[in-house]
């Protein structure tokens, strides 16, 4: 009981996720954003292109769509930008926090007791890079899980072992 | 009788006839139009032919089924404690489960196995798909004696088998007195004030259905002038429209009751020491053995209608056992209660939570709330009607009705907004939220497995955000709050999880 009057009286003192200062991806990530964006640029322009040499109609106001679809690659840009700067994450000694977001700005925490199972991902690009991506699950579900992109692959091995032992305590201690 | 499971056991022979059965079932549910049309449109040699086809794969469906039931073993190895079955007529499928493994033994009766006298058995395990796991057709004594051997076998679930042992003693009847029964009268009101959603989507389906078909019907007999789509052009003035949708009501109304009666008929919840068991159905008897601690968000509702009655639903939600899962699949863990009175509520309540949810501070949104429903379902329809209503006259004498829509949506959403609340005690998070259907999701801290904030930059200023509370069973979120008490939560709820190490499950 005593334990429950000194919870009470602590809320305010309690460790604050907000004010932890987190990491943000590598800067070489936003190399990998600009890449993926391009080769979607490309593709998508090279469609167009065919489109306007095929239809009639579409060559004749090719000026619009040619003007939309730049304004499009602009859009997507500026939110990769934004999507690339509000990134950012922190291992606590109790849990994992991330932040990200395109418009709305999203902090999931993660507590480490909850943690299912860790992977770490490296795409093509990424690999190039050593840059890789770690999923972090959990039992509630795809929109409840991190997955912390372009993370310097030392780092990321090293962040995962650290989760991935933390459970092996976790489970011993369990089935004992 | 003690029954010797180590050995390979076959399937009670009856499961020839349950195979054949689901496999012609299954069969006609599929064929059923297309037959009607061939029987109406086809000459005598053509129907004699496709009779002999028709019963040339009855018959096959039942050889099928028979190897299939010479093939089906399933053996407990009592070394290993695995539980091993042996399946397939072309390819061998060999299944074994680790019986520490097992959460939960589900005996069943389906229609065509009450006739027969057969029960089915499926066990449930973290991770694998349950249809796998599942012996068609064993006689209720094996089914029992193999559940109380399953739950035996691993100690973890020591207390539950000690409930089964009580049960089989008396497979049949439950020893213990069931402490919530739920009578045909409360069934019925519960059918006439409740899911009507449901129904509607059911009606709309089959309604669906048979207008096609019709259609189908029509076209095959050459006689498709449209009718139907005369029927309905020509039947929609305002006098049919009134009767069209009394008679609506009405059947909507009647196929809830039935739903409610065939789904919860001779609903009974008792109480094995740590465990409760659920029966019910009125063709098929539906068992489940349901503990407590599995239960991660406990849901209770009521309407305008219930709330005069003095009646509560109660839905309890389970856990999802694997990571992807069908809808389906995530539907079935949640255990139903159609209505409950307040005190079998609080005696629920207590049963799961341990105890009753006691005074909490109470959290309101702020009125931002009701912005975007009125963008999507007042300012969006209401400028496409204005737009229509420069171009169609048509619609121009349907003003009042726009305007009737309008009020009754604005009213909607402020009750939404006075009912979005969130209340936290110190073992409690409650969840209130509805229109019509009042409900209250409540959720221990210890069951939250992450916590997601979030913010526009434009309510920064205004310091207004949202918070959602991940749990194996589902998502429970809280709109446009104070951000920084939001944030205060959030703290206080990681610090909850994250000192006690007490299991989620």
């Amino acid at each position: 009981m005593q334990h429950f009057t000194n919870e009470t009286i602590d809320i305010q003192q309690l460790p604050k996720y907000e004010e932890t200062a987190l990491t943000a991806p590598a800067s070489k990530y936003w190399q990998v954003m600009l890449i993926n964006l391009i080769i979607f640029t490309l593709l998508s322009g090279g469609g167009l292109a065919i489109l306007i040499l095929i239809d009639e109609e579409i060559r004749a106001n090719w000026a619009i769509f040619v003007g939309l679809f730049a304004l499009i690659i602009i859009v997507l840009f500026l939110l990769y930008w934004a999507s690339f700067k509000r990134r950012g994450f922190a291992l606590r000694e109790k849990d994992i926090i991330y932040k990200s977001g395109v418009i709305a700005e999203t902090t999931t925490i993660v507590p480490l007791n909850r943690i299912q199972h860790v992977a770490l991902n490296e795409g093509m690009l990424s690999r190039i890079f050593k840059l890789g991506t770690l999923h972090v699950y959990t039992a509630g579900g795809s929109s409840g899980e991190i997955r912390i992109a372009g993370v310097p692959i030392e780092q990321a091995k090293a962040l995962k072992e650290a989760l991935v032992q933390r459970l092996e305590v976790k489970t011993t201690n369990e089935s004992e | 009788m003690a029954l010797d499971f180590s050995q390979p056991q076959k399937q009670s022979a009856a499961g020839i006839l349950i195979s054949g059965a689901y496999t012609l079932q299954r069969l006609i549910r599929a064929i059923i139009f297309p037959l009607i049309i061939l029987v109406i449109k086809a000459n005598k040699s053509v129907l004699i032919y496709a009779g002999f086809a028709l019963l040339a794969v009855l018959i096959i469906s039942i050889i099928y089924g028979y190897f299939y039931y010479l093939k089906f073993t399933f053996y407990l190895n009592p070394i290993k404690q695995e539980f091993i079955i042996d399946k397939g007529v072309f390819g061998r499928k060999n299944l074994t489960i680790p019986v520490e493994k097992i959460q939960q033994v589900n005996i069943n009766q389906g229609f065509i196995q009450k006739l027969i006298g057969v029960y089915s058995l499926q066990i449930d395990t973290a991770g694998t798909d349950s249809k796998e796991v599942n012996i068609g057709a064993i006689s209720g004594q094996t089914a029992y004696a193999l559940k109380k051997h399953l739950l035996n076998g691993s100690e973890q679930n020591a207390m539950q088998s000690e409930n089964i042992a009580e049960m089989i003693e008396n497979p049949m009847h439950q020893q213990e007195t069931p402490f919530i029964k739920i009578d045909v009268s409360t069934l019925f009101k519960i059918g006439l004030t409740s899911n009507y959603g449901r129904s509607v989507a059911l009606l709309i389906g089959f309604g669906y259905a048979v207008l096609h078909n019709l259609k189908e019907l029509f076209k095959v007999l050459d006689r498709d002038k449209g009718q139907i789509e005369n029927f309905f052009a020509s039947g929609f003035t305002m006098f049919s429209i009134a009767i069209l949708f009394v008679a609506l009501i009405i059947i909507l109304l009647a196929t809830n009751v039935i739903r409610t009666f065939i789904k919860y008929f001779d609903f009974q919840i008792s109480r094995h020491q740590k465990s409760l068991l659920i029966s019910s159905g009125l063709f098929a008897t539906k068992n489940t053995l349901l503990h407590p601690n599995k239960v991660q968000i406990t849901e209770y509702s009521q309407n305008y209608l219930q709330k005069k009655i003095g009646l509560f639903n109660m839905a309890l939600k389970q856990a999802h056992a694997g990571q992807q899962q069908s809808d389906k699949e995530v539907k079935s863990g949640n255990m139903e209660v159609p209505g409950c009175s307040p005190r079998e509520k609080n005696e629920i309540l207590q049963m799961i939570l341990s105890k009753l949810p006691n005074e909490s501070t109470r959290y309101k949104p702020n009125f931002r709330f009701m912005n975007l429903p009125i963008v999507f379902w007042v300012i969006i329809p209401l400028a496409a009607y204005l737009i229509f209503y420069q171009y169609l006259p048509e619609i121009r004498s349907f003003y009042s009705l726009a305007i009737i829509y309008v009020l009754a949506v604005c009213f909607a959403i402020y009750i939404s907004y006075t009912k979005h609340r969130i209340a936290v005690s110190e073992d409690f998070i409650i969840k209130q939220s509805g229109i019509w259907d009042i409900s209250q999701e409540i959720i221990e801290p210890h069951k939250i497995q992450s916590i997601s904030t979030s913010q526009f930059p434009w309510h920064k200023s205004l310091d207004i955000g949202h918070v959602t509370l991940h749990t194996a069973a589902g998502n429970i979120s809280f709109s446009y709050g104070n951000y920084t008490e939001i944030k205060t939560l959030v703290n206080f709820w990681l610090y909850q999880v994250e000192s006690k190490d007490k299991d989620w499950m």
